[in-house]
C-alpha cells in the first residue's frame, strides 16, 4: 500500500471546499441576465383543470412570463417517462400515463405543477403566483393504494382500468402452491412498508439556459446522473437532440436515489430559458421538495410462510400491491419488481417462492427508488415472517434462522438470484456474540424491576447492488444499459485526470477513485483530479446510486488504468 | 426598498433590499457569499447558521433590515484569508463529519458557538442536544459529534488532534 493508495488513511480532497464554505452547489451558480421561476401548484389531489387564468399575473412588476401545460403542449414539448418496461402476467405491457411537465387539463395530485412564473425575481414571480386564478373542479380522489383498485374508485389515468399499471409475478406459483398444501405451519401477515420522503438537505434546484447563437441548451441540475438526464430530456421530452444540450450537475448536496429522476422543473427551465431568451433558475423549497421529489416504498402486502414439522421453511408466498403515485417516475417501475421480488429469499434455503406485486396510480406523489429500492421492502417481509413464525411455533428466531440459513455454495434461489458465496451462520454467530444474546434475558427481568422494557431485534439480509450487467437489466426489460465508462488522462506534465461517468454527492469519488490511480501508477493522489458531472466533459456515464460506483465506475478506471499501462510501457521502451 | 449597512466578515456593506429580504438571502444573492445554505422553510435544518454579534443565529429567520450596525460572520469568514483553518474546520476534515457537505458550514457554526458558551470539554450528550437545530441526512452525526469534541479541545489548545 503506498502512502495515498487503496487503504491509505488519508483525507478528503474535496473537503477543503466544502468545510470553507466555497462549494458550487447549483444555487450557487448565477448565470448572467437570469431570472427565476416559481411554480404554481394544485391544491388538490383530483381536479379538472377548466381554464388558468394568467392575465392579470403576467402583467404584474417584473414578470417576463406566465406559462401553462397549453404551451407546453402548443410548443410540442414532450412528456416525461418512465424507462423500464415491466409486462403483466397477461403478456400486456404497463400501463404508462402521459406525464407532461405542467398538468393539461387534470391536476393529479397535491403539488402537480399547474403553471410556472418566470420573473426577475423569485419575489416578484411569488407574488404573481397569488394573481394567477385556476378554476379547478374538485374530483374524488384515491390516496389509498389498497382501494385504488377497488370497484367504483375514481379512474386516474384513462390507459389503466382499475388504476393499475401492471400485475407482475415473479417464482413458481404451483409449487408455492404444494409447499402451503402440506405445510405444518402457516405463518400469515398483513402489513404496510410507508411511504418515506427522501429529504436530501439540499433542494432540488435547475437552471435553464439558451444560447440563440448555438441553438443549444445548457442544464445545470442537483442530478446523481447527467448523462442520463440528458438522454431523457432529448430522446423523450425532446427538447433538444443529444448534441446540443449540455447538463452540469455540479456539487450536489445528498441524493439516495431522489435525484436519479428527471423531473418536470428542469424540463420546464430549459424550455422557458429558450422561450424567454434569458437563463431561468428554479430552487425548490422544503415544502414544495416534500411535494415533489419522489417518495419510497408504499407498499400494501399480504405474505405467507410455510414450515415443515422440522420448522424449515419450504415456501413463501407474497401479494404487493405497490404505490406508484400520480405519474410512473423514471425507474419506478423496476422497483417492486426485479429490486424487491428477487430478494425474498433472504439468507434461507427457500425451494418454492411466488410473489405478485400489483402496481396501482393513486392521488399521490409519485413514487421511485430510494435508499434501498426494493431490498428493504423485501427484507422486512422476509425477516417478519420468521419472527412471528418463530414466535408462533416457540422457537427462538435466532435458531429458526440457523436451521434455515442456505448452507452450501453457490446457491439457486427461486427467484432468479444466483449466491456465489456467503457464510450467514458465521455472521449470526459474531453479532449475537457482540450483542450478548445469551445474557439478554437477565437484562430484559432486570430493566423490567425498573418499570423499563427491553426488547431485541434480529434481521438478516441481502442487498443487491451494483445492480445488473447491461444484459441480464435489458432482458428484464430495462431501457438503458448499467454499464459505466472511464478515461484516464495522462498529462504532459504527469498529473493525471480521470473522466468518471459516476457522480458524487457524498460519496467521496474524488478521494477514493484518487486512491486506486494513485496505487496503480505510484503517484500522489495530490496529482490525480476525477472529473465527473459534465457532459461536455465527460464521455458518457449512468451515474451514482445503488452503490454502483465502486463495482461499475472502478472497474472501468481499472480498464482504463490497463490501457495506459500498455501505453506507458511503449513509451517507456522508446525512452529507454 | 429598506437601506441596510451592516460588517460581514470584518467589511461594512450598505445596501437596498426589498424588506422581505432574509439575511441568508442578503448573504447568498447580494454579497455572492453562497457557503451559508438554504435547507428548509421551517428554519428547523440549521444550514444557514451564521455568527451575528458572536451569536448563533439562524440567517433564514431574520430579516437583513433587522441587523443594523451589527457584525456578522459567515463560514466564509471563520477562518483569517490567507491563514490556516480555524480548528473547528479542521476537526471535521480529520474526523470525516461531512460527507455531500450541504449541512456543514451550518455545523461548523454552530459547534463553533457551541464551544464559545460550554467550553472546550464537551461531552457527547451535551453535543448532541445542542446540535438539535442542525439536521444532517448523510452522515448519521456520529462523525460530526466526534468531529465537534475534538475541535472543541482544539480551540482550547490550538491544534487538532488526530484520529486514532
Amino acid at each position: 500500500m503506498s502512502a495515498t493508495g487503496i487503504g491509505a488513511a488519508v483525507r478528503r480532497k474535496e473537503d477543503q471546499r466544502f468545510i470553507t464554505g466555497k462549494g458550487h452547489y447549483t444555487d450557487d451558480v448565477n448565470r448572467p441576465g437570469q431570472c427565476c421561476a416559481y411554480f404554481l401548484r394544485s391544491p388538490h389531489a383530483h381536479a379538472r383543470i377548466k381554464a388558468v387564468d394568467c392575465a392579470t399575473a403576467a402583467k404584474m412588476p417584473g414578470v417576463l412570463a406566465v406559462l401553462t401545460g397549453a404551451e407546453l403542449a402548443g410548443d410540442k414539448i414532450g412528456n416525461l417517462i418512465c424507462g423500464w418496461m415491466i409486462t403483466s402476467k397477461d403478456g400486456t405491457q404497463m400501463k404508462m400515463a402521459p406525464h407532461p411537465a405542467l398538468a393539461h387539463g387534470k391536476a393529479n395530485h397535491v403539488g402537480d405543477a399547474v403553471a410556472v412564473i418566470v420573473a426577475e425575481t423569485l419575489a416578484q414571480a411569488k407574488d404573481a403566483a397569488e394573481k394567477v386564478s385556476v378554476d379547478y373542479e374538485p374530483l374524488p380522489a384515491v390516496t389509498d393504494p389498497g382501494k385504488a383498485q377497488t370497484e367504483g374508485a375514481p379512474q386516474i389515468h384513462e390507459i389503466a382500468a382499475r388504476n393499475t399499471i401492471y400485475q407482475w409475478h415473479l417464482g413458481d406459483q404451483k409449487a408455492a402452491e404444494a409447499a402451503f398444501k402440506a405445510a405444518h405451519h402457516v405463518t400469515r401477515l398483513d402489513f404496510i412498508n410507508n411511504r418515506l420522503a427522501p429529504n436530501a438537505i439540499e433542494p432540488r434546484a435547475a437552471i435553464g439556459e439558451y444560447d440563440a447563437g448555438t441553438d443549444g441548451l445548457t442544464l445545470w441540475n442537483t442530478t446523481q446522473n447527467p448523462h442520463v438526464a440528458r438522454l431523457v430530456i432529448s430522446a423523450f421530452v425532446g427538447i433538444a437532440p443529444e448534441h446540443k444540450l449540455r447538463v452540469i450537475a455540479p456539487d450536489v448536496g445528498g441524493g439516495f436515489g431522489s435525484k436519479i429522476f428527471i423531473y418536470p422543473e428542469e424540463v420546464v427551465c430549459l424550455w422557458a430559458a429558450r422561450r424567454i431568451g434569458r437563463p431561468v433558475k428554479w430552487v425548490s423549497d422544503r415544502s414544495e421538495a416534500f411535494l415533489t421529489d419522489a417518495h419510497g416504498r408504499d407498499h400494501v402486502t399480504h405474505a405467507e410462510m410455510a414450515f415443515d414439522a422440522d420448522s424449515k421453511v419450504t415456501g413463501l408466498r407474497v401479494k404487493t400491491i405497490a404505490n406508484l403515485g400520480a405519474y410512473m417516475s423514471t425507474f419506478s417501475s423496476s422497483v417492486p419488481t426485479y429490486l424487491y421480488g428477487t430478494l425474498l429469499s433472504g439468507q434461507y434455503d427457500i425451494p418454492a417462492i411466488y410473489c405478485e406485486v400489483d402496481a396501482v396510480y393513486t392521488n399521490t406523489v409519485p413514487v421511485d427508488a430510494y435508499r434501498g429500492a426494493g431490498r428493504p421492502e423485501a427484507t422486512f417481509v422476509v425477516e417478519r415472517l420468521i419472527e412471528v413464525g418463530a414466535r408462533e411455533m416457540g422457537m427462538d428466531p435466532a435458531d429458526l434462522r440457523k436451521k434455515n440459513f442456505i448452507k452450501t455454495f453457490p446457491h439457486q434461489t427461486p427467484v432468479i438470484m444466483n449466491y456465489d458465496a456467503g457464510d450467514y451462520h458465521a455472521s449470526l454467530k459474531k453479532a449475537l456474540e457482540i450483542a450478548d444474546y445469551s445474557g439478554f434475558g437477565k437484562r430484559k427481568r432486570e430493566s423490567a424491576r425498573h418499570d423499563k422494557l427491553r426488547g431485541l431485534g434480529i434481521s438478516t439480509y441481502i442487498e443487491a447492488c451494483g445492480i445488473a450487467p447491461s444484459q441480464a437489466v435489458g432482458s428484464l426489460g430495462c431501457g438503458v444499459g448499467l454499464w459505466e465508462s472511464a478515461e484516464v488522462r495522462v498529462n504532459p506534465t504527469g498529473s493525471v485526470e480521470v473522466l468518471t461517468g459516476c457522480h458524487q454527492h457524498g460519496q467521496g469519488h474524488e478521494t477514493t477513485f484518487a486512491q486506486v490511480v494513485a496505487e496503480r501508477l505510484g503517484i500522489p493522489i495530490d496529482n490525480v483530479s476525477i472529473v465527473h458531472g459534465d457532459t461536455d466533459k465527460v464521455q458518457f456515464g449512468m451515474g451514482t446510486y445503488g452503490s454502483r460506483s465502486g463495482a461499475v465506475g472502478i472497474s472501468a478506471i481499472v480498464k482504463a488504468l490497463d490501457k495506459i499501462e500498455i501505453k506507458a510501457k511503449k513509451v517507456a521502451a522508446h525512452l529507454m | 426598498m429598506s437601506a441596510v449597512a451592516l460588517t460581514v466578515n470584518g467589511k461594512a456593506v450598505t445596501g437596498d433590499v426589498d424588506p422581505r429580504t432574509l439575511l441568508v438571502q442578503y448573504l447568498r444573492e447580494h454579497l455572492r457569499l453562497t457557503g451559508t445554505h438554504v435547507g428548509c422553510d421551517t428554519s428547523q435544518c440549521g444550514a444557514c447558521v451564521v455568527h451575528v454579534d458572536g451569536k448563533a443565529v439562524k440567517a433564514c429567520t431574520v430579516f437583513v433590515w433587522q441587523l443594523e450596525g451589527a457584525n456578522v460572520t459567515t463560514i466564509e469568514g471563520l477562518a483569517e484569508p490567507s491563514g490556516p483553518l480555524h480548528p473547528m474546520q479542521e476537526a471535521f476534515r480529520e474526523h470525516h463529519g461531512l460527507q455531500c457537505g450541504y449541512c456543514t458550514p451550518g455545523m461548523i457554526m454552530t459547534a463553533v458557538d457551541m464551544v464559545n458558551r460550554k467550553g472546550n470539554e464537551l461531552d457527547d450528550p451535551t453535543i448532541r442536544h445542542e446540535l438539535e437545530g442542525n439536521l444532517c441526512r448523510c452522515t448519521g452525526y456520529h462523525n460530526i459529534v466526534k468531529a465537534i469534541a475534538a475541535g472543541a479541545k482544539a480551540m482550547g489548545k490550538g491544534q487538532v488532534q488526530p484520529t486514532t
